[in-house]
């Protein structure tokens, strides 16, 4: 799960991070009684979560005098449809250097892989693209408590060593958070010192119950549903509802619509032990989405019992059309049992495809 | 056949559970179906002393060990305990955790793989089906009945979507060497390069069919690091970006990990 930026900053600041002086308002009538506390001139800063927030017109420098009217017309917008509900106000920092650091979990290794570069406040894949030899890499095994000396030597060289001690603050944070990224962009110096002027912080959403996190803010209320149920769901923008058992089956299954050039309006995996009552929430769940107009139930699996899941289908009681390829235990018994509700069996993934794209055409 | 043969013996944690006192039974099923020593103990801490489909049940791995040959672990404890239990696995002189269970935090995967290297015990999964060797050895989910003995070997980060291709092959008349599922997590312990690798190794596997999805680069990566002939396949060609697609790992992140770029690049190969 995303933090927003002043989220991801109070967890930075509170493991020693130093961050720029600023609050949190939520209407633009608010900031009146910070003003007296902000600097003449000082930044407002949306609370969205989207990439290139400050070229989307997110960001904003204003002052005292004008504060007010800039935080209320910023309130109006929606930042790349996202709307405005939130807004850091913040001291604008005399910047001499920006700097970039990063923590990530990278699959390649296992291991934290650290980013450091002295071309801070860029688009960091954009600079590995065009400049990889700029970027600065270590990788920490997670056994470690502390990134060893000789790494952060190797990825400072020239930079202040107050540097060297933020990152080793923001390894703390991406261990004790549970951190599948934790990301200062740009990290920068003043004369006063060196702060995190944006941050970033993603929590792997294995770990958010133990994190003390009970709700996943990135899903959709229809996904967190899913959830609820235990299965896998993204909403798409097609008409044909989608419901597989296991992540590569029913991708394949969305391939397969794409291929016979259909639109999948969602992704649904059920997961292991597709029972009866499971079977009818996801049928239901899909069902739900008004823009889905037929169902494709793609299951197989050696202890899936056919004639649960078919019976999961017919309870589900939806309007719409749907149409069901099954493999695993009581075949036959499952057939039978839908063919007398008119329902259509095929054999194959592409027959029960290529059926349902038909259906919409 | 790679990893482990018939003579392995096995040893279950999460045994007590509800999946992993099934797949007990349906283990040991296989292996006694092919004259393998099958699992010779079941554990769970504070369940020592009780009996699972006739497996004797211990506290801890290395109880199992005292009265039990074996060489092997299959992990079905909860996520919460998952790494823990690939960690005592591995302190225990196993040479091989292959770990079912799904939802791992990331960070106890990387601290539980990191440890297992100390010790030369190899990871599968987590959030795997396991992996099986037709006529050799069942370690996990598998549908045992699609298999068939060969000389294929298949290596995927799906589970139903292998048995799709398992029960293809083997209606082509293409039986199978072994069939690795090496999970759908971002951090996995056995890669496609060092299943590869172990295939390399191996007389009877002469092709290999590799079944990936969005996100990441470990397809490439592999693909690149072997010398046998290779057949893929890429779900996900229709994932949309920034989309966790069932599987924790089935992500395109940062412009990283698409379907079409993956198939190119193996295409190239």
């Amino acid at each position: 799960m995303k933090f927003l930026e002043h989220e991801a900053k109070s967890v930075f600041a509170e493991h020693g991070i130093p961050i720029p002086g600023g609050f949190l308002i939520r209407s633009a009538d608010e900031l009146s009684g910070y003003l007296e506390k902000l600097p003449p001139e000082f930044v407002l800063k949306a609370q969205v979560d989207v990439g290139g927030r400050g070229k989307a017109g997110g960001i904003l420098i204003t002052d005292r005098q004008n504060g007010v009217a800039t935080a209320r017309s910023l309130f109006g917008k929606t930042i790349k449809g996202v709307p405005v509900r939130e807004i850091l106000a913040e001291e604008r920092l005399p910047i001499i250097h920006e700097y970039y650091a990063s923590i990530a979990v990278d699959r390649s290794t296992k291991e934290a892989l650290i980013l450091f570069t002295e071309e801070g406040g860029v688009d960091i894949e954009k600079l590995a693209r065009e400049r990889p030899f700029a970027i600065r890499r270590a990788s920490v095994p997670l056994l470690m408590t502390e990134i060893p000396p000789f790494m952060l030597r190797d990825l400072l060289r020239g930079a202040p060593n107050e540097a060297g001690r933020i990152l080793q603050c923001l390894y703390t944070v991406f261990c004790r958070k549970d951190a599948i990224l934790a990301e200062i962009n740009p990290l920068v110096t003043t004369s006063s010192g060196i702060f995190a002027a944006d941050a970033k912080l993603i929590v792997d959403d294995n770990a958010l119950k133990r994190q003390g996190i009970s709700q996943n803010r990135d899903l959709t209320e229809r996904e967190r549903a899913a959830e609820r149920h235990g299965f896998s769901y993204v909403e798409l923008d097609g008409n044909i509802g989608v419901i597989g058992n296991g992540a590569g089956l029913t991708m394949a299954t969305l391939d397969l619509i794409d291929f016979f050039n259909g639109k999948a309006a969602n992704f649904l995996d059920v997961g292991g032990g597709a029972d009866q009552e499971r079977v009818m929430h996801a049928v239901r769940l899909v069902a739900g989405v008004p823009s889905v107009r037929v169902i494709i139930v793609n299951l197989l699996g050696g202890i899936t019992r056919c004639d649960e899941v078919a019976r999961g289908i017919i309870d589900a009681k939806i309007s719409q059309e749907v149409i069901v390829r099954l493999a695993g235990t009581n075949e036959e018994e499952g057939r039978c049992l839908l063919m007398e509700k008119g329902y259509r069996m095929l054999d194959s993934m592409e027959e029960a495809v290529r059926a349902a794209v038909e259906a919409v055409r | 056949m790679i990893y482990a043969d018939k003579s392995a013996g096995i040893i279950v944690t999460g045994a007590t559970g509800r999946q992993g006192a099934f797949h007990i039974a349906l283990m040991n099923e296989y292996a006694k179906s092919i004259g393998g020593t099958g699992v010779v103990a079941g554990v769970t801490p504070g369940k020592g002393g009780q009996e699972i489909h006739g497996v004797p049940v211990y506290n801890s791995i290395r109880d199992a060990m005292a009265d039990c040959d074996a060489g092997v672990s299959v992990i079905f404890v909860p996520a919460s305990a998952a790494g823990d239990s690939i960690m005592e696995s591995a302190s225990a002189g196993l040479s091989l955790a292959v770990t079912i269970t799904e939802h791992i935090p990331v960070h106890d995967t990387m601290k539980a793989i990191a440890y297992a290297k100390l010790h030369d015990c190899a990871v599968v999964g987590p959030n795997c089906p396991g992996l099986l060797s037709p006529g050799e050895i069942k370690l996990g989910i598998m549908p045992a009945h699609l298999f068939s003995r060969g000389n294929i070997g298949v290596i995927s980060r799906s589970g139903t979507l292998t048995y799709e291709i398992v029960d293809e092959l083997t209606k082509a008349g293409l039986g199978q060497s072994t069939v690795v599922g090496i999970g759908g997590d971002p951090v996995i312990g056995q890669t496609f390069s060092d299943v590869l690798r172990r295939f390399e190794e191996d007389g009877q596997t002469k092709a290999v069919v590799l079944i990936g999805e969005v996100g990441g680069a470990l397809e490439e990566e592999g693909a690149r690091s072997t010398d046998l002939p290779l057949a893929a396949y890429i779900a996900g060609i229709s994932a949309p970006p920034e989309k966790r697609m069932g599987h924790a790992g089935a992500i395109i992140e940062g412009g990283e990990g698409d379907a079409r770029s993956k198939i190119e690049q193996l295409r190239k190969m």
